[in-house]
């Protein structure tokens, strides 16, 4: 039997190499989501006047172009990660955006229509300071960008180089700012901290030094925080020590005016460092004399210099945000203010005035466990009749961003946190009501008590209850029909979520670096529930575990993810319920000590939670759940229970064994010498895979049998010198229990990233060669020989024989950004390996392609055995792209997820977009193709039908025919 | 003196050209000579290119487009006429691909020495010091649109009718049917000259005669040929599906 499943199997292998997606596939069960990041910088394109598009420049250095209207990417680029691709600033000019790019090194112009590049000039080094636009007699031609030691001046139309000129004492002198009125100067403004403030007044024809001038300020020790231009060329600095403003007009004056917050009825909220916000609508002319000061978390005013003159125009008290914002020639300010726990206003006020505008007051709702808002961009417009009118874009802490229209309506919102998802896991949906009752009838213990009768009796009623839920589907299948496509789908929503018949609709829960949770259907990609912890460090380090699935009906599925801060090593624990993100009502352990390791056991308490372990620094273990049965389970299972530990700084792996007291003992250790080489991943096996098979088939009929341990670590090691010629990639399979090392291999000439996925009787890892400058793959696959040790059980302590090793290498034609391996349900499918290119594409490359055993000469057995002859050069097809032309940039992980079909896998690729999509590696075996020809087949069988009745009245016809005759 | 004079510039001459050629010889020795500055220290240079899509007027396709040098490690965006630069890449080989969701690039080698000597040549991994020029400042061409999907196998008639199989069952049918109409059998003449052909054909007069056989079968059943017919019919569709 065995044999007879294995000739199916290499059937099925045989016929499936190729795998790709049908074009009208597209769409249908696959689907992409593109996110930017969070905003640092963002405009909205006031060229023209109906335009749609806001410009956003975000910290996960993308430049995007967002629809105002629906919230859909019109175009992104995707820039290097990391400081190299930061940007710096971003100025908008008309058509031009201007993007200064890491810490000043590049400047690019884009062209914000198609979203295609200008220009790009590299820009002397030197840490970025500042840069603003040059305006004169009412255009604006150039750019200024202030570095450390010089200002250069660029063209807007090509971005040559106008003029550079050092700046004079930079070793002394901190310049920070730039500003420039529209008259053909331009102002550098640095400081020697808590002494002065030097201006240095450029001509912008041809870089000469007009004017240079110093100013005390013994006070100032950051112009960028604290000071602004206002008016005529006003500096204006705030001051929190002295509680004062102080003025100083950059033409004439050369000393400081003060005016003591007190003196206009003001003060400062105690530790907030006070800030001032000015506008300049145009950079061909002067700002407006009209600025924003914040003295507190709450407390925002509106202030007019003029002539020396300061007037508070409006106190906004309280007000969480303010913004300036220009429609024509009307500027307006937009304030942000609080009204309850769960709601804002916003309104406008004329700058100058400060006046209240008519109908510009919103509500909006503010969910209380989303975060506050942290920052506004007004887009405003002037209405038909001259009046101002607006819409707000507003970003939250947790990274939402929501496009506001003016009666409180939201046009969309985004979740910019699902661009830096951390990690996942995919949860089945739970039975709908009818099914569990189904599902009650054979679970409960209690039946086997009842009579034959009551029995009966019950099957009946459940028949019955189904063949309601039936007649219901189909009124309900009916009554859809007649609607409109677009009502019926957005009808998912976390009440109506029931498994489907195959599992392929899952819950999919992510979490968040900002710390927020998610959970997504997986059909759709529609949010169902979300969650934000707003206690979670910056830097927290995130693993999710599933305690209880939705299988233990009465008990809700419950999940834990563990929240742990890298630098200090304390954890906490999140308890919810991943269905619908509710946090649970179990209080988990507090967790006084460092953790170092978290372990899920199989075993379960008596509500079918498993049960987790976690470490800490002391070697201690706590249980949660930690009640009395799981403590005695504890008890008699611990001498089975060991975990390993991984030191990286010290490069020490050890192992360590559970004892009675839920105290622990090291059994084994392993040091990897931290001068020569570092260990950069450990990764063990999936603890939910299957294999199906236990051995393969070779060409003579006998059995090769696969090493499953499923205790085996693969460990990698990278070299701590770098030089291309004493590089290496170490990788070591150690068993996880005695601490036993399996295998040792060393690519030489060779460095990281490495990608590592550790499956069955096999580890395949990606690095990249040296000496060869080209990506390498190695595969080492592990045999127990031609007959296996103990069939029944896989025991670490009793294995006497080595296994066998095999390994190869491939070339891969291009870099990769992750990598892992399909999973399904029983394993009999093969499997693919799922490839995360730079490129976009997401790469469905069979495991085949990957075999120690592929021959360099090809034998009868070899072709007996469907083993694809040796070549160094594996191939990239676009037809194995699982994502055809969407795109998935920066991916950072793959998730897979078995369904309830064994031919299918569910896959989910996460980085800066998320997307979603089925594979079907050995093609779809278990259920009907999607082009099955039922049309066809029918008609045959009509045809043949009215074909055996025409004939058999022939065959009467002549037989009668016959007989007269 | 001006004698010597021109013989120092033809050394000179001569002397920049070794170290021209040195330049490009030590590149040639093979991926492996560490040659190359490191990349923090040194300088830096620009990878410039241009790429063409033939036969599109409209560059849309460039917003969604990059070059990427090296995997990720240098990036460009390509501007509107599908020119492309990529600024402060130091000295070494790389492998520049341009990566478009829309059309499919070749990808090139440039390798640039610590001086900035720049060059392109066809991506070859196997053999990675091979070298065949490309032109430098590069020229990517795309070559066509990327073929994403498999075609789906449609069933129609022609395909059910050009399939050998169906064609071997159905000519002879035809042949059997047709043939005894288009000749008179009536005919005395006719029938004296087949018969003689036929036993020319079968020199043993006491085997059956095969044709009149057959035509008697097939003349006697007319219903039990169609459906011999039909039920090839429903056998037919299936070896035409090419499964591989």
């Amino acid at each position: 039997m065995a044999k007879l499943i294995f000739l199916w199997l290499k059937c099925l292998v045989s016929c499936c190499i190729v795998e790709a997606v049908f074009e009208d596939q597209v769409g249908k069960f696959d689907w992409r989501q593109q996110y930017v990041g969070k905003i640092r910088f963002s405009h909205f394109d006031s060229h023209v006047q109906s335009s749609k598009k806001v410009l956003m420049a975000t910290e996960k250095n993308v430049f995007a172009a967002l629809n105002t209207r629906t919230g859909e990417l019109f175009w992104r680029h995707v820039d290097k990660t990391g400081p190299e691709g930061n940007i710096d600033a971003f100025l908008l000019h008309g058509q031009d955006a201007l993007l200064v790019v890491g810490n000043g090194r590049l400047l690019r112009s884009w062209d914000i229509s198609v979203g295609g590049l200008n220009w790009e000039v590299v820009l002397d080094s030197g840490s970025f300071q500042s840069a603003c636009l040059i305006g004169q007699q009412d255009t604006v031609k150039h750019v200024a960008v202030l570095k450390k030691t010089v200002i250069s001046v660029h063209y807007l139309s090509n971005g040559h180089q106008k003029w550079i000129e050092n700046l004079p004492e930079s070793e002394n002198i901190d310049y920070q700012a730039l500003y420039s009125g529209g008259n053909g100067e331009v102002y550098v403004l640095g400081i020697v901290p808590h002494s002065h403030i030097a201006i240095v007044v450029y001509s912008m024809e041809d870089g000469e030094i007009i004017k240079q001038t110093s100013v005390e300020a013994p006070w100032l020790s950051n112009i960028q925080t604290s000071c602004a231009v206002v008016g005529q060329g006003m500096i204006t600095c705030v001051d929190s020590l002295t509680m004062s403003l102080y003025t100083l007009d950059m033409h004439t004056q050369s000393k400081m005016t003060q005016i003591p917050l007190q003196s206009l009825g003001l003060e400062v909220t105690p530790h907030f460092h006070p800030v001032l916000v000015s506008h300049q609508p145009n950079a061909a002319h002067q700002p407006l004399s009209e600025f924003l000061l914040q003295l507190g978390p709450e407390h925002h005013l509106l202030l007019q210099l003029n002539s020396g003159q300061m007037v508070v125009l409006r106190d906004f008290k309280p007000a969480l945000l303010a913004s300036f914002a220009t429609a024509g020639e009307k500027t307006v300010t937009a304030v942000m203010s609080p009204k309850n726990k769960t709601a804002c206003s916003l309104s406008l006020f004329n700058a100058e005035t400060g006046r209240r505008l008519l109908d510009t007051t919103q509500f909006l709702s503010i969910d209380p466990n989303v975060g506050k808002p942290e920052s506004i961009y007004v887009q405003a417009f002037l209405k038909k009749d001259d009046s101002v009118s607006y819409r707000v874009l507003v970003q939250t802490e947790d990274h939402t961003l929501t496009f506001i229209h003016l009666p409180g309506r939201v046009m969309w919102t985004r979740e910019e946190a699902l661009s830096e998802v951390v990690t996942m896991e995919m949860v089945e949906l739970p039975l709908t009501g009818t099914q569990a009752e189904l599902e009650g009838e054979f679970g409960k213990k209690a039946a086997i008590q009842d009579g034959l009768l009551s029995m009966v009796l019950k099957r009946l009623s459940s028949q019955l209850i189904l063949l309601q839920a039936w007649v219901s589907h189909l009124w309900k299948l009916f009554y859809d029909a007649r609607k409109p496509r677009s009502q019926v789908k957005n009808e998912i929503s976390i009440e109506n979520l029931s498994r489907d018949e195959f599992n392929l609709q899952k819950m999919m829960v992510m979490v968040t670096a900002s710390g927020k949770l998610f959970g997504i259907d997986s059909k759709t990609g529609s949010i169902l529930w979300k969650q934000y912890l707003n206690n979670v460090p910056s830097n927290a380090a995130f693993k999710l575990m599933v305690q209880r699935t939705t299988a233990h009906f009465p008990h809700p599925p419950q999940c834990t993810l563990l929240i742990k801060d890298k630098d200090t090593g304390l954890a906490t624990l999140h308890v919810f319920n991943p269905i619908f993100g509710k946090k649970s009502h179990i209080t988990p352990p507090a967790l006084t000590q460092p953790i170092l390791q978290s372990l899920m056991l199989p075993l379960m308490d008596q509500d079918y939670a498993k049960v987790l372990l976690l470490i800490d620094d002391q070697y201690k273990v706590t249980a949660f759940p930690s009640s009395k049965n799981v403590l005695q389970q504890l008890q008699e299972t611990a001498s089975f229970i060991f975990f390993y530990l991984m030191d990286s700084s010290q490069g020490r792996l050890s192992g360590y064994r559970l004892r009675m007291d839920l105290s622990t003992e090291q059994i084994w250790e392993v040091i990897i010498p931290t001068e020569i080489q570092k260990v950069v991943t450990v990764k063990g096996k999936r603890s939910n895979e299957h294999v199906h098979s236990q051995g393969r088939v070779m060409g003579d009929r006998s059995v090769l049998y696969k090493y499953l341990n499923p205790n085996l670590l693969a460990v990698v090691t990278e070299s701590t010198d770098v030089h291309q010629e004493r590089s290496f990639i170490g990788i070591l399979l150690i068993d996880g229990v005695t601490g036993r090392i399996i295998h040792e291999a060393v690519q030489r000439k060779a460095k990281g990233p490495v990608h590592v996925v550790h499956s069955e009787n096999w580890v395949v890892y990606e690095y990249w060669s040296t000496k060869s400058r080209r990506n390498e793959f190695s595969v080492i696959e592990l045999y127990e020989g031609m007959e296996l040790y103990n069939s029944t059980v896989f025991s670490s302590l009793d294995r006497p024989h080595a296994p066998h090793v095999l390994q190869q290498s491939y070339i891969f034609p291009s870099a990769i950004s992750a990598m892992e391996a399909t999973l399904t349900e029983k394993g009999i499918t093969s499997r693919h390996l799922l490839i995360g290119l730079p490129s976009g594409g997401i790469l469905s490359l069979p495991k085949m392609f990957l075999d120690p055993r592929r021959p360099e000469i090809v034998s009868e057995q070899s072709r007996e055995e469907n083993l694809i002859p040796y070549a160094p050069e594996l191939l990239i097809r676009t037809e194995w792209f699982i994502n055809y032309n969407q795109s998935v940039s920066r991916v950072r992980g793959i998730h897979t997820a078995p369904s309830g079909l064994e031919s299918t896998c569910l896959v989910v690729a996460y980085g800066l977009d998320i997307y979603q999509t089925r594979v079907y590696p050995s093609k779809q075996f278990d259920v009907l193709k999607d082009d099955y020809d039922y049309m066809l087949i029918s008609s045959v069988l009509f045809a043949l039908f009215f074909a055996t009745m025409i004939s058999k009245r022939l065959a009467e016809v002549k037989l009668l025919n016959r007989a007269w005759r | 003196m001006m004698h010597i004079s021109s013989i120092l510039l033809f050394i000179m001459y001569f002397a920049a050209l070794v170290a021209v050629s040195w330049c490009f010889t030590d590149m040639e020795t093979g991926p492996g000579a560490a040659l190359f500055s490191p990349p923090n220290g040194g300088d830096r240079f620009k990878i410039e290119g241009r790429a063409i899509v033939p036969g599109l007027k409209t560059q849309d396709w460039v917003s969604s487009a990059r070059v990427l040098v090296e995997g990720e490690e240098y990036v460009g965006f390509l501007r509107t006429d599908g020119s492309f630069t990529v600024n402060d890449v130091p000295s070494g080989s790389y492998v520049v691909e341009i990566v478009s969701p829309t059309f499919r690039f070749e990808p090139v080698r440039v390798d640039i020495t610590s001086k900035g000597k720049m060059r392109a040549r066809l991506v070859n991994y196997i053999k990675t010091s091979e070298v065949i020029r490309q032109p430098y400042p590069l020229q990517i061409r795309a070559s066509g649109p990327h073929s994403y999907f498999m075609k789906r196998e449609t069933w129609g008639w022609t395909d059910f009718l050009m399939n050998p199989m169906v064609m071997m069952m159905v000519l002879p049918l035809l042949i059997i049917v047709l043939l005894p109409k288009v000749v008179n059998t009536n005919d005395p003449e006719m029938r004296k000259e087949m018969e003689q052909s036929m036993n020319m054909l079968s020199p043993n007069p006491e085997l059956p005669d095969v044709s009149e056989l057959m035509t008697k079968l097939f003349s006697g059943s007319k219903g039990s040929s169609k459906t011999s017919s039909s039920s090839s019919s429903s056998k037919g569709p299936r070896p035409a599906v090419k499964r591989r």
